[in-house]
């Protein structure tokens, strides 16, 4: 999101068509409530967080924001913000998340994908069983998750079923595990979304053409590779980005599970920006960091619309 | 090249027969057209000898082996789809490779083909060409190339050409037959246009409501439909089929058409004769046998003068009766409301059972 | 073609093996919130799978009741937060969806080469943890903080872009000829689109809605930003939920966690012909 491409908007909302006035007229006012949502949520904050970020204000300093330009401090915020450890901690943190779970999830769906592209008896029942996970609220998987992985919970009486002695891992509160935990609550809960879109996604590949391999001599997995995944190709992009860009954003779960901890071992960047905003309430430099990531984003996203666009250009 | 034998092939979907006692031998070489209208089991019959059905009666044999167990990809049979099945994301080089790619052919090899084949064909200069975006008729060359150039002992082609405007379907249609004669491979056409079938197949298999109605030389067919959905069905306009009751006379027997008029004395055959003959008849004729004869014995008014060009199509009747007429121009024309009497010369009358529907006598 | 017998045995085995994993937090939970206290509160040798002695106590407990095992009497029931809750989720949906499908249709009939669809898929994608100081800065200037209203009209924008793509594919769906042999009748647009496209669009209005709901009954962040105590939703009041005499109350948490969680999977089911839709801004129709 850059304040530009909506100013665009704001211009462009005069229908284009060759219909009467009235018809003009209507088109306006049909699409004005969404444009002053927009401009309310987008255009202003985002004019006011790069406002903010300049200065050193906090909501403790007894100025209102609109007077925050006493404490106007120019690039200070995001010179700091270049050779801040524990901000580029929880990037990394993210990126790890991130190389770890998409992936995982990626492969996953894509094999559920294979394995329910066919008709057999029970699919519907089946399917639906599968999306739970991704419909549960994200906070309640996060309790959900919290409770598997106590020390007492189920997922080391699982383990204790393997090993002599009962195993008793503290997960959540174990700088190296808890991060474990938290990917697997990820996957566990975004799996079936990647398998909801790889599948649609599979099935809209044309049945003639899968056939047509077949009939040439083609293998099952020369098929799948020379055929299905190519045509996919747009899908997968489509569901990588989403997951990516989400990533971004994981926040109910993981705060949840572990509060960003034990210490820092679980703070990814969503986590940091909360808790730099709740608890350090240094805003002027809070709003530096959202809109740096705001800019990463927006890189990604442009990225995944143009694909998508085409992708529904295709379709 | 293959022969390819369909015995007492049937296919159900739950209690939907697509196909039932599917009876066929198809020669080595030889070119065969199903044609039927849509949803009488000719894609289903296709599609279970390429291996895309599985067959829940019945057996199909190559070469007197039987096939059942053979998958798909192993049965050597070339396919092409009614929309060509391009691999669009790949270029006209790969398309055509790609069948010889999945076989293990060396790329040496692999090449020589490629090049002969597009040479054969004309696509060799869009070989690096992207597929999508292509003409329709090169699609089409090249779906019959991607499948001939792995050399396939059995062809099969589903409606080819439903795709292509009728003006070039003519075109088309001659150069899919020189193909034919080129490969020399035993070759299965699937089609629901008549016009198709006629032109280009050794012999055609006609079907309606999963059922092989006929099968038979494009003239045998046109000539001596056995049946009278077959009647019906091929020629434009299909046989007049009038309902009649035989009645005797002194030249021998003839039908009696209510309010038509009377046939002419039949001409039966000795086969028809010593069968004998049903009281009720369907008595059909081809509308261009329809002879104008003001001393006919026949005569129906007319209600539709139909001008398409060298000839006119009148369409006749009256009191649940209807019947075609195609005349060349050169004759006066009746006008509607006119009366028009015709004779029928008895050696082209074809006689059905109006129960069974099957034709009386066989080649009269 | 013909499938072997190996491989359809591989494939349900393999498919009830994932559907086992991923229904075990779940069930997990389920069994929690129906064990009493001392089922819940035991670890180690003492847990059980299943509830040995199924109670609900744990329920009762959150509305208020207190039960004799436990004898921590809460400050505040779990009613209201499940109304607010309903209330933020039910106006923020009806926010989005009127926003979205005006917008939608206006787009749909009238608009070429807007730049507003891109401008709200950008707004779906970027975190709401992003312009969290304004909104922030801006609901306490405007006292909406602690407030359901302010929180519904979060809740109205950040789902707008998918009230808004998930109608404007609905609406480039239906065949326009409908709507213009109404027009040419000498009917005006307003009338067209109140008796003719709305009645026909009632589904996709209601996958839509349905869909927007389950996102704004699922958020976390944005109610712990905006309310603090009056107003706080399920999920903000079930992080809350502890003592200082018994810690935390795991049971009493899955209660909670079980009532705001069948919502959404019921209704997610319901819909899951247009989830795809839905995820993906129409990119993808199924």
């Amino acid at each position: 999101m850059n304040g530009v491409s909506v100013k665009k908007a704001d211009i462009a909302v005069l229908p284009q068509d060759n219909a009467g006035s009235e018809e003009k007229r209507l088109g306006f006012w049909l699409t004005l409530p969404a444009q002053c949502l927009v401009l309310f949520i987008a255009v202003f904050p985002i004019l006011m967080q790069l406002y903010i970020s300049m200065t050193d204000w906090s909501p403790l300093d007894g100025i209102p924001w609109y007077r925050a330009y006493e404490l106007w401090i120019g690039f200070i915020n995001y010179t700091d913000l270049a050779s801040d450890s524990r901000f580029w901690a929880a990037m990394w943190r993210t990126f790890l998340v991130m190389i770890v779970c998409v992936p995982i999830q990626f492969l996953l769906g894509l094999g559920l994908a294979v394995l329910f592209v066919d008709e057999f008896p029970g699919k519907r029942w089946f399917y639906s069983t599968l999306l739970i996970p991704m419909m549960v609220v994200p906070a309640v998987a996060g309790y959900m998750f919290f409770l598997l992985f106590q020390s007492g919970g189920p997922v080391n009486d699982l383990l204790s079923l393997f090993s002599a002695s009962p195993v008793k891992i503290a997960w959540l509160s174990d700088p190296s595990l808890a991060l474990v935990a938290v990917m697997a609550a990820d996957i566990w809960q975004w799996t079936p979304l990647m398998f909801l879109i790889l599948l649609a996604g599979m099935i809209s590949v044309p049945q003639d053409q899968q056939m047509a391999a077949v009939l040439l001599g083609a293998s099952w997995g020369r098929r799948f590779f020379t055929i299905v995944l190519p045509r996919m190709k747009t899908i997968i992009i489509i569901a990588l980005a989403i997951r990516t860009i989400e990533i971004f954003k994981i926040f109910d779960t993981l705060y949840i599970m572990t509060g960003g901890g034990p210490g820092v071992a679980t703070e990814t960047i969503s986590v940091y920006i909360y808790k730099v905003t709740q608890q350090d309430l240094i805003w002027g430099y809070v709003a530096a960091i959202a809109l740096a990531i705001l800019i990463v984003l927006s890189v990604i996203s442009a990225i995944a619309i143009s694909k998508m666009s085409k992708g529904a250009n295709a379709r | 090249m293959t022969q390819i034998a369909l015995s007492n092939l049937g296919k159900k979907f739950g209690s939907f027969t697509a196909l039932a006692q599917m009876n066929l031998t198809i020669g080595d070489g030889e070119f065969v057209a199903l044609l039927g209208p849509s949803g009488c089991g000719k894609s289903t019959t296709m599609n279970m000898i390429a291996g895309m059905v599985d067959p829940t009666e019945g057996d199909i044999r190559f070469d007197d082996r039987s096939i059942l167990d053979v998958p798909m990809s192993r049965r050597g049979v070339g396919f092409v789809f009614q929309n060509y099945a391009i691999f669009t994301h790949m270029s006209v080089r790969e398309n055509l490779a790609y069948g010889l790619r999945a076989q293990g052919v060396s790329a040496s090899e692999r090449n020589r083909r490629v090049n002969a084949m597009a040479d054969l064909l004309q696509l060799t200069p869009m070989l690096d060409r992207r597929a999508a975006g292509l003409s329709v008729n090169i699609l089409q060359r090249l779906a019959i190339g991607r499948s001939a150039v792995v050399e396939p002992a059995i062809f099969l082609l589903d409606e080819p050409l439903s795709n292509v405007d009728a003006a070039f379907r003519s075109v088309m249609r001659s150069e899919l037959k020189a193909l034919q004669r080129q490969f020399s491979q035993t070759l299965v056409y699937v089609t629901h246009d008549q016009l198709e079938a006629m032109t280009m197949a050794d012999r055609i298999a006609v079907m309606d409501h999963g059922k092989l109605l006929q099968v038979g030389t494009p003239l045998e067919i046109y000539n001596n439909p056995q049946d009278v959905f077959v009647a019906r069905f091929i020629g434009s306009p299909g046989m007049n089929i009038l309902e009649g009751t035989i009645a005797s006379s002194d030249e021998g027997k003839l039908v009696d058409l209510a309010s038509a008029g009377r046939s002419a004395p039949l001409a039966l055959s000795d086969r028809a004769a010593s069968q004998g003959l049903p009281e009720k008849v369907l008595f059909g004729f081809r509308p261009e046998q329809v002879n104008p004869d003001p001393n006919g014995i026949m005569a129906l008014p007319v209600n539709f003068v139909e001008r398409i060009g060298a000839r006119t199509i009148l369409h006749l009747g009256g009191d649940g009766i209807e019947a075609k007429a195609v005349l060349d121009n050169q004759i006066a024309m009746p006008s509607i409301g006119d009366i028009l009497r015709f004779s029928i010369d008895p050696k082209m009358v074809r006689l059905f059972d109006p129960v069974s529907g099957i034709a009386i006598g066989g080649d009269i | 073609m013909r499938r072997s017998l190996p491989f359809e045995l591989l494939r349900y085995a393999m498919i009830l093996l994932i559907i086992a994993i991923s229904l075990v937090p779940t069930l997990w939970m389920l069994s929690m919130a129906f064990k009493p206290i001392a089922e819940w509160s035991a670890s180690g040798a003492a847990l059980t799978w299943w509830p040995e002695n199924p109670t609900l106590d744990n329920f009762r407990f959150i509305f208020g009741q207190s039960s004799s095992e436990l004898i921590v009497s809460l400050e505040r029931t779990a009613a209201r937060p499940i109304m607010a809750s309903l209330l933020a989720a039910i106006v923020g949906t009806l926010i989005a969806m009127t926003a979205g499908t005006a917008a939608a249709y206006g787009l749909s009939r009238f608009g070429k080469g807007n730049n507003l669809p891109l401008a709200l898929i950008q707004l779906r994608l970027f975190p709401p943890m992003a312009v969290m100081i304004p909104l922030m800065i801006m609901w306490s200037f405007l006292g909406l903080i602690d407030n359901w209203f302010g929180l519904a009209v979060v809740y109205g924008i950040v789902t707008l872009p998918f009230a808004f793509w998930l109608m404007k594919t609905f609406f480039d769906d239906m065949p326009r000829e409908i709507e213009d042999a109404a027009l040419v009748e000498g009917c005006t647009r307003l009338r067209v689109f109140a008796v003719i496209t709305l009645p026909m669009m009632r589904p996709a209005l209601a996958s839509s809605a349905l869909f927007v709901f389950i996102m704004n009954w699922s958020d976390y962040l944005i109610a712990l930003l905006l309310t603090t105590r009056d107003w706080v939703t399920i999920p903000v009041y079930m992080t809350s939920l502890s003592s200082s005499m018994t810690g935390q109350l795991y049971g009493a948490k899955a209660a909670l966690g079980l009532i705001a969680a069948i919502p959404p999977v019921i209704l997610g089911i319901a819909i899951q012909k247009h989830l795809v839709r839905g995820l993906t801004f129409g990119a993808l129709k199924e």
